[in-house]
Formats: C-alpha cells, structure tokens, sequence
C-alpha cells in the first residue's frame, strides 16, 4: 500500500504535465482534420510542420507519403500514385469528418522536405510512414517510430495501402472506403467515340464492306498477330523489359544475354527475320511458279533462295548468341 | 514420288501409274506412317536408355501413384478414393478431384496386356505411355493435315514434323507420365473429327467427335481449348456468311453429345453449364438455332420485308441472350472465369491475386528463344503456312487461320500452352512446305513461253463487271492472281531442293539436340560429368525418400513444399502436408509460414499439424540451383497473401534490396526456419571461415546457424535433401531454447527461474 501511495505521488506532477501537451496535439489534429476537409486532399506539409505534426506526444496516426514530385527526379511512381494517394486522403476524410479514426494524412515532397529526407537517409521515393500515436487509448509503446509501407510490388493503387493502414489502425476504428469519383469526362468521351464510330461505320459501311472482306487485310493482320506473338512480344508485355540496354563500355546492345531474357528492340529485329523468312517462302512457293518469263524466274528462285539461306543463317547465329552450348549453323554467319 | 515419273522400264510404270500405281502410293504411305510414329517413340527414349526406367519429375508421380492404386483397387474403389495420405490434416477427395483418363488409359492397357498373358509391369506402361501416344499423335496429325491439303506430302511432313518438334517432345518423353501424355493426341484427334464432321455435315463424325472430347475432358484440364475454339470456329463462319446446314448438325450434335460426355467426369460435374468458360459454346449454340431458324424461314418466306424484320429479330433475341447472361454471372448462378484461365486475358491478375499461379514456373511467359528452342525453322514457316491457308479459304482453312492465331497468342504468355501450339504449327508449317516441294520436285518442266502458242490469258480480263471499290480488293490474295505455270529450269529446282534438304537436316539434328540436352532429364535422378568425362549419377532424391520409406513409422507426416509433395507420396509413401494439387491456398500458406517464420513461431504450427519430419532441398554444396532457397521468396510471398502482418517479404531483403545469404543476410532470413535448416552445420564442412553456397556464389557466416526445435535426421549424399525430425515437447515443460542452452552448460537466464517451491511429484 505504500508503495502504491508513493508511486502516485510521483505520478501526480507528471500527470499535470500530460494534460496540456495532449491539449496541444488535440488541437493540431483538429486542424489538421478541419484543413483535410476543406482543400479535400492531404496536408501539404514542409520541415516545419512536418516535425511539427509528428511530435511526440500526440494521440492519433499519421500517414505521411515522402515522395518527390518533381519531374527532374524521374520517379514515375510517385507521380501515378499521388492522385490515389490524394483519393484515398479525400474519402478517408470525407467518410470521417469527425475524425474518430485519428488518422490524418500528409504529403511531404523532396522539395520542401529535404532536410526530413536526410535525416532519415532516404533513398528512395515514395516512401508511405505510419505514426502512431504515444499516447491515448491506442498508443504503442514503439515510441516514434513509424511503420513503413512497401511498395515493392509497384502498385500504384489506393486499395492496397487502404487495406494496409486499416490493418494498422485499431479495431474499432472507423474505415471509410476509398471512394472513386464518377468520371464524367471518361463517360461523356466513350459515349461520343461510341456514337461516332456507330455513325462512322453506318455512313461508310458500303465502302468498309470490300475491305472487311477482303482476304488480303485478314491474311496480312493474322500473320502480324502471329509474328507479333512468335517472337515474343507478350513477354516484353508482361514483364516491361527496357527496349535496348547499354553493355557498359558506352555502346548499346540489342541483344540480352541469356535464354530466359530479351530486349524490346531484339524481338522486332527477331519478327522481321521470321517475317522475311517467311515471304521469302510465300515468294518461293507461290509467285515465282508463276512467272511466265523463265530467265526472270530463275534470278527470283536464285534471290529468294538466297535470302531464306542468308536470313535463316543469320537466325541461327543470334540463337547461338542466346544458347551458348547452341552446336548448329550455316555458313555465311 | 514425283521425281519418279522420270523414270521409265514396264516394271517402275506398273507399280507407279494406274490402280497398282494408287495401291504401291497406299503402301508407302503406310510404311513411311509406320517409320515416323517409330521415330516419334525412338526419339522420346534418351532418359530411359541413359538411366532407367523412372517416372519423372514431380506430377508424373502423383499420376503413378493413382494409376497404381487403380490397379489394385479396382475402378469403383478408385472413382470414390480419398486420400488421407495427403494434405493431412484435411485430406483430398481423390477420386472427385482430378482428371481420370490418364489412368483408366494405362489401366486398361495393363489389363489388355494381362489377359494377353503378357509379364508386365504397370510401371513400365506408365513410362512408355507417352511416346506410345506420340505416335498416335504423328498419325492424327496426318489425317488433319489430309484434310486440309490437297498435296499429298503435306499430311506425311506435318506427321513428321509432329513426331519429333521438341515442342511436344517437351511434355512426351518416356517416363513423363502426365495428362499431357495422352491429351495431345486427344486434341488433334478431336481436331481432325470436327473438321471431318463438318466438311461432311455427318452426325456420325460429329458424334465420334463429341466421343473424343468426352476423353479429351476426362483427361486433361487443357480441354476449355477445345470447348473454346469450336464455338469460335462456328461463329467466325457464321460471320462470314458460311452457316450451312453441315455446320449446324456437326456444331449442334458435338455440342450436345460432348457436353453430356463432359459432365460425366466427377471433376468436372456441372462446370459446363455453370461457368464462363463454357459460356462461349453455349452461347453460340443458341446462335446458331437462331441462325438455323431465320434460314428455313427465308426459304419459305421470300417477302423482303419479312426478312429484314426477322433479320433484327435475331439480333435482338441474340442481344437480350447475352445481357441475360451477363446478368446471371454478375448475379453469380454462373461461376467467373476460373482464375487460370482468366490470367491469359488479364496478364498482370495472377502476380497480384494468385501467386500460387504466378510461382510455377511454366506459368511464365514466354521469351522468343523458347520459340525457336521448340520449333526450329516451323516457327517461320508457319505464318507462310497461315497465309497459305487464304488461297482457298474453305471452313478448314478458317479454323486453321483461328486456331493459329489463338495458339500463338496463348504461347506467348504462358510458356506451358507452347503444346498447344505444336501442332497447329506443324500443320501449317507442313502445308508451306510441301507447296514448296511440290513445286520444286517436278521432273517435267513447262514449254517456253515463246515456243508455246498462246501464253495464259489475262486473268482480269473481265475485272469491269466488279464494282470499282471490289476490284481493287482483288477477291483472291494478290499473289496468286495469275495462273501457275511450273518451274523452267532444273538449276533453280536442284537449288531449292537441295536447300529444303539442308534445312530439314538441321531440323532434325536441332531436334535430337534439344531432346537429347534439355528434355530427357529425369530431374530426380541428376547427371553430372566427372573430370575424367564419365557420367556421373547423383541421386540423392531417391536416397533420401527410401531412407524415408524404410525408417520412419508409415504414419509419419512429412513437411516440405509442396513442389515434393508428389514424390514423397510416390516414392517415399508417407503422408505430407501439401502437394503439387494446390487446391488449397491456405494450407500451402500454413506451411510458408512455417518455412519463413523464427523457430518459436514454426514450431507450434509444426506441432499443430502433427510434423514429424521436415525436408528441404539445399543445392549449395552442389550448386544445384533448384533448391529451396531459391523457391524461399515464393513461401514468403504466398504466406505474406495470408498472413501481411506476419511475414513480409521486404524484411527479407537487405535495404539495397538485395537477396542474401552471406553475412548482410538480414535478421529474418538469417533466423527463419528455412535458412537454418538448409545452412544447419554447413559450416562444418569446410575450414572455419571458408563455407561457400556455390548456388549464390557467397561466403556464409562463419558462425552457422543453430536449432533447437529440429534435430538433423538425415542428408544425402550430395546434401541435396536434407530431412529434420521434430523434437518433442520438452519433459521439463521448458522451450527447446532453454533446453539447448541448458545442454550447452550455459549459465541458466534469470527470466528462466522458476518461482516457487519446488512440487515433490507423486506417483
């Protein structure tokens, strides 16, 4: 017992002091909240009230994207994830305008905020930080260290991170869904574009007839598609490889090393071979048994023939660059 | 054959003209069929006569195991079999949960043999299935091409050509005992019925078609192609104006009969009706009644008005069908694409929604050098083949054109659909071929034009009947306006031939390579070459599962991921946590945890789920790049789907952002089971300070990692597979930690004092 007594008595000066640092963070979140809600996007912060809003003793989160806006840092993610960021800012607010989540969100750019970025020796951009409050209901007790959001899959949507921060946040917080604004621009441009091409195509159909039926037009567009996809331009697709890459001494290389890899400029040089190739074959087996000049047709079988020699050869030699151990080729290459 | 007319005697002009002529053709056709489905299966044989008679990889296993149990059980007891023996605690409803005709084909095969009183082993039937197969297949894709050629080369090139493209190789070798074995053939067999039915509007070829799709979907999951690209085909006819009667028996009677056919498989159930992926056919059943419907009307009824009003009719009843559709699946009655299927459309949804899709890697997509790895020359000759196709464009030829746009598209993203590309392009590769040969290898050459008395007339000579918008679209393809006339001069014949020779040689020296290095490896049993050349065998995979086999209790549970599920089923026979059947995402999620988690976060998961051994597969002394470490990232990541807040993949990373094992290896990797079990006294095998993992080419740390919760019960000999046992609760009630540090003759931790007298136990 008396040792609870005198613990309080310690505690009791202590407690005279907590009541008006936490009046002070309430009244920074009020503002901050009220400011959320009347520019409807997320505090634009600097060093100053950076520091400011994540002082220590504070009852409610912050979620605070550093990124670095500006088109000399070349950083593509930052610049497609703000607007999300911002929706996701507008209907946290809007969906909480009592703020009974405590949560707010600010947006700190390189520009304003560089001395913050060297003091947490970043790197890289954006990067999301989650603070939690000290004290309160929900404080943690990892004092003033946020948590750090990944954005190692390059997801430069609002859905994600809002999962994320309501895993963060506690329980019985209120979390308003990220609401996406109608886009009427969008509406009103398909709803033209579709009307216009209905039009377009009733107006010109007769004239579109001959050509939609024509046999030419779907050969040529069946065997773009099929080069198209025979050399690999799904891969390039998918996984986003560079269209050349540089091969350190200065100069450009147009072919990746190694099997599982390539380079966007090196599956068009593959699809023009394989293009050639196979005209060169078309040549050959349908247009020169029909050339009624017999001095004319023997150049073409002797050019055609030729350029599918040469061609594949070529072909050959690149696959050997691809496939190390690769043990076949023709001559000229 | 051709160059043969030149020769001349009675005896050469009996068997080469006329009837005897027609019957010595037959023949050889016969004997060459017969000559390639031999090459076909003697090419699929390099693993069997390097190593021995094994089934391979991981799948293949599973596939032995069933087949197996269905020869000893019976069909019946087969059809209703469930496993307890894997996923344990949950077990798996076998019998309802894949794909049969695989099995009941080697079953049956096996009884036949039996009652022939042929010794055989079920085993042996199971590794020489699949080129047993290819050369069926060899043989259906002679009869598609048949039918889509009028040369008579075409069929014999595109069956050879089928016979040994490694592409199908790929998935046929001898002891590769999957679906894909026998589905191949399926699928062109199926092929060949529809065009047959459909070229002749018969009901009996398109029954027999509906006949093989049934197999076709009691055997391979593969078959929504089929059940995708017929209703294409139709619809893209019926655009064109090409809806005849032919198309809507062979159409409607294929579609009846098939999907009756289909529904019969436990696996497959009422999918055909109940989810997107057949909607298509459905779909263009439907159209097609209506289409079929307003054509027996404009027969009875010519009014003009009449039609236009039925002609909207259609389109309205057409469009109310569809939204009507759209509406139950929103309403959810029909099932939405299933999430494999619907990755190959929306190419980025698999990385982000199932990266147990996403983590295999034939699931990859596919670089151009696979392409040409897989096909040599086809690959160019077959767009020539495609454009070919347009010269005559019949409804074969449209499903050919279909077929090959199709199939290229799925190759391209998915490296595993490159079989269903194989054979569309051996067929179109074929017809551009033989159009060459069948040009180049004619003996007798045209007269001169000059000496002739009237060269071909003008092929436009009538072009102004044509609207002038119509004309200058010529109807057939522009380069082949004009008449053929044959080739003058033996030069340019020899030229070309000799060339078409070269490169077939190639072909099918590129073939036998590629068969040979890259597809007949076992992969559970590994060739190596000593310094001296001679071939050195490594298999620590069967070491270690027999070690299992003969020294563990048959009821003891083994953990591993689930890429061994398969194979400790088969060749181990003890009962795992996950296997290669991922149909539950969670549990496979449990065990990624359990992998990536510190030791007293696995160890309760370990012990929930009753664990007794664990194994891993650790390549670094070997430098075997296949081992778990390098498949770690995949656990994470799939554990992460689960559990966010538990496992994270970036903690595995160094904060460059790098993978590391070595000393800069972070805290998380260094502590998470999976590392420790793969690097536990790895160290003592080499002087202090000089352990290297020749996989990630990095010096480990010098301290190796210690477990308290596992204890070391076997490693094979290349340290290949290593298998922990589970320690037990500990008797004195204390964590493994405690206990190891208490052995270890440390001083006790305070913390670790217990409180209270002591309790004097009582018997």
């Amino acid at each position: 017992m008396r040792f609870f007594r005198r613990s309080l008595a310690a505690l009791l000066p202590l407690l005279c002091l907590v009541a008006p640092i936490s009046a002070a963070a309430e009244d920074r979140f009020a503002t901050g909240l009220s400011q959320q809600l009347s520019t409807s996007r997320s505090l634009k912060l600097d060093d100053v009230s950076y520091s400011e809003l994540t002082s220590a003793p504070r009852d409610y989160h912050v979620a605070v994207l550093l990124t670095a806006l500006d088109a000399r840092f070349g950083c593509g993610l930052c610049n497609t994830f703000q607007p999300e960021w911002e929706l996701l800012a507008r209907s946290w607010a809007k969906g909480d305008k009592k703020g009974e989540s405590r949560l707010l969100f600010g947006t700190l750019d390189f520009e304003d905020g560089k001395a913050t970025f060297q003091a947490m020796q970043l790197q890289t951009a954006p990067v999301l930080l989650l603070y939690y409050p000290t004290i309160g209901p929900n404080a943690k007790t990892s004092g003033n260290n946020p948590v750090r959001y990944d954005f190692t899959t390059g997801s430069d949507n609002a859905d994600p991170i809002h999962a994320w921060l309501s895993r963060q946040l506690p329980a019985d917080a209120p979390k308003p869904p990220v609401v996406r604004p109608t886009d009427y621009v969008k509406i009103a441009t398909l709803t033209t574009i579709t009307l216009g091409v209905i039009s377009l195509i009733s107006v010109a159909w007769p004239y579109m007839l001959p050509y939609i039926q024509s046999r030419n037009l779907w050969a040529i567009l069946s065997i773009i598609a099929i080069l198209l996809f025979t050399s690999g331009h799904m891969f390039n697709h998918i996984r986003k490889v560079p269209y050349v890459a540089a091969d350190g001494k200065g100069k450009v290389t147009y072919f990746a090393g190694g099997f599982q890899n390539q380079l966007g400029l090196e599956t068009q040089i593959i699809a023009a071979i394989y293009g050639v190739l196979a005209f060169a074959t078309i040549s050959l087996a349908l247009k020169v048994p029909r050339m009624a000049d017999p001095r004319s047709q023997q150049i073409a079988v002797i050019v055609w023939g030729g350029v599918i020699f040469g061609t594949y050869s070529f072909l050959l030699s690149i696959f050997r660059v691809k496939n190390g151990g690769y043990p076949f080729y023709l001559p000229p290459f | 054959m051709a160059a043969s007319q030149s020769l001349e005697g009675p005896g050469v002009r009996f068997f080469f003209e006329g009837e005897s002529g027609r019957n010595t053709r037959g023949l050889l056709r016969l004997i060459i069929l017969c000559t390639i489905a031999a090459a076909a299966v003697a090419s699929r044989l390099f693993s069997v006569i390097r190593f021995e008679s094994i089934i391979h990889e991981f799948d293949p296993w599973f596939n032995f195991r069933a087949t197996k149990y269905l020869v000893e059980h019976g069909f019946y007891k087969f059809w209703d079999w469930f496993d307890d023996r894997t996923w344990h605690p949950l077990g798996r409803v076998t019998g309802g949960t894949l794909y049969p005709g695989l099995m009941v084909t080697s079953g049956v095969i096996y009884k036949v043999l039996r009652f022939l009183t042929f010794p055989v082993d079920i085993r042996n039937i199971c590794v020489l299935l699949a080129p047993g197969f290819s050369g069926l297949t060899a043989f259906a894709t002679y009869l598609l091409t048949s039918e889509m050629s009028d040369s008579p080369s075409a069929g014999l090139l595109a069956a050879i050509f089928m016979g040994i493209s490694p592409g199908y190789i790929s998935r046929s070798v001898a002891g590769s005992y999957d679906n894909e074995a026998i589905a191949i053939f399926l699928l062109v067999f199926t092929f060949y019925l529809w065009i047959k039915s459909v070229k002749e509007g018969s009901i009996m070829w398109a029954g027999l078609c509906a006949l093989f799709y049934g197999y076709m979907v009691s055997a391979w999951g593969g078959y929504v192609f089929i059940t995708n690209l017929l209703p294409l085909h139709a619809f893209v006819l019926t655009c064109m104006g090409r809806f005849s009667p032919r198309l809507y028996v062979s159409y409607t009677t294929w579609y009846a009969l098939g999907t009756l056919a289909s529904m019969q498989v436990p696996f497959v159930g009422f999918l055909p009706i109940r989810s997107s992926d057949h909607m298509s056919a459905l779909g263009v059943f439907g159209l097609l009644q209506l289409v079929g419907f307003t054509e027996w009307v404009r027969t009875q009824l010519p009014s003009k008005q009449f039609q236009t009003l039925l002609r909207a009719l259609v389109l309205i009843v057409f469009a109310l069908a569809f939204g009507f559709l759209v509406l139950l699946t929103v309403s959810g009655t029909i099932a939405p694409w299933s999430g494999r299927f619907y990755s190959l459309w929306d190419t980025g949804y698999a990385k982000i929604h199932i990266p147990i899709i996403a983590s295999v890697s034939e699931h990859q997509p596919t670089a151009w050098p696979a392409f040409f790895f897989d096909l040599n020359m086809l690959i160019w000759l077959f767009p020539a083949g495609v454009y070919m196709c347009f010269r005559h464009l019949k409804d074969e030829q449209v499903f050919i054109v279909i077929y090959a746009v199709l199939a290229s598209y799925f190759a391209g993203v998915m490296v595993r659909l490159m079989l269903t590309l194989t054979p569309i392009v051996c067929v179109a590769a074929a017809m551009a071929l033989s159009q060459i040969l069948d040009t180049f290898l004619v003996a007798s050459s045209p007269e001169d034009p000059e000496t002739k008395a009237n060269g071909s007339s003008k092929p436009n000579g009538n072009a102004n009947i044509h609207e002038k918008i119509a004309s200058a679209i010529p109807e057939s393809l522009s380069s082949t306006k004009s008449a053929v006339v044959g080739i003058y001069t033996r030069l340019s014949k020899y030229v070309i031939v000799t060339a078409c020779s070269i490169y077939l040689m190639i072909f099918v020296m590129h073939c036998t390579w590629v068969t040979s290095n890259a597809y007949s490896s076992p992969s559970v049993v590994l060739a190596s070459r000593l310094p001296d050349g001679s071939q050195h065998i490594i298999d620590d995979y069967r070491e270690a599962y027999y070690w299992l086999r003969q020294n563990t209790h048959p009821t003891a549970k083994v953990m591993s991921w689930w890429d061994y599920g398969y194979q400790i089923g088969g060749m181990a026979d003890r009962p795992t946590l996950v296997d290669n059947n991922t149909w539950n995402n969670t549990h496979i999620a449990t065990v990624g945890k359990a992998m990536s988690s510190r030791e007293e976060v696995s160890y309760p998961i370990m012990k929930e789920h009753e664990v007794d051994y664990v194994l891993v597969v650790f390549g670094a002394l070997l430098g075997y790049s296949g081992d778990d470490i390098n498949k770690f990232l995949w656990m994470v990541r799939i554990a992460e789907g689960i559990w966010p807040d538990e496992v994270k993949e970036r903690d595995y990373f160094t904060p460059r952002g790098e993978y590391r094992v070595d000393d800069e290896a972070t805290p998380t990797m260094r502590n998470s089971l999976m590392y420790k079990m793969s690097y536990y006294n790895f160290d003592k095998l080499f002087p202090a300070g000089q352990a290297v993992d020749r996989v990630r080419g990095s010096r480990l740390p010098t301290e190796g990692p210690e477990l308290s919760t596992l204890e070391e019960a076997f490693t094979s000999e290349n340290w290949i597979i290593r298998i922990y046992k589970v320690k037990p609760l500990d008797n004195l009630g204390r964590s493994h930690q405690e206990a190891g540090l208490f052995e270890k003759g440390g001083k006790k931790k305070k913390a670790s004092k217990r409180k209270g007298a002591r309790v004097l136990r009582v018997e």
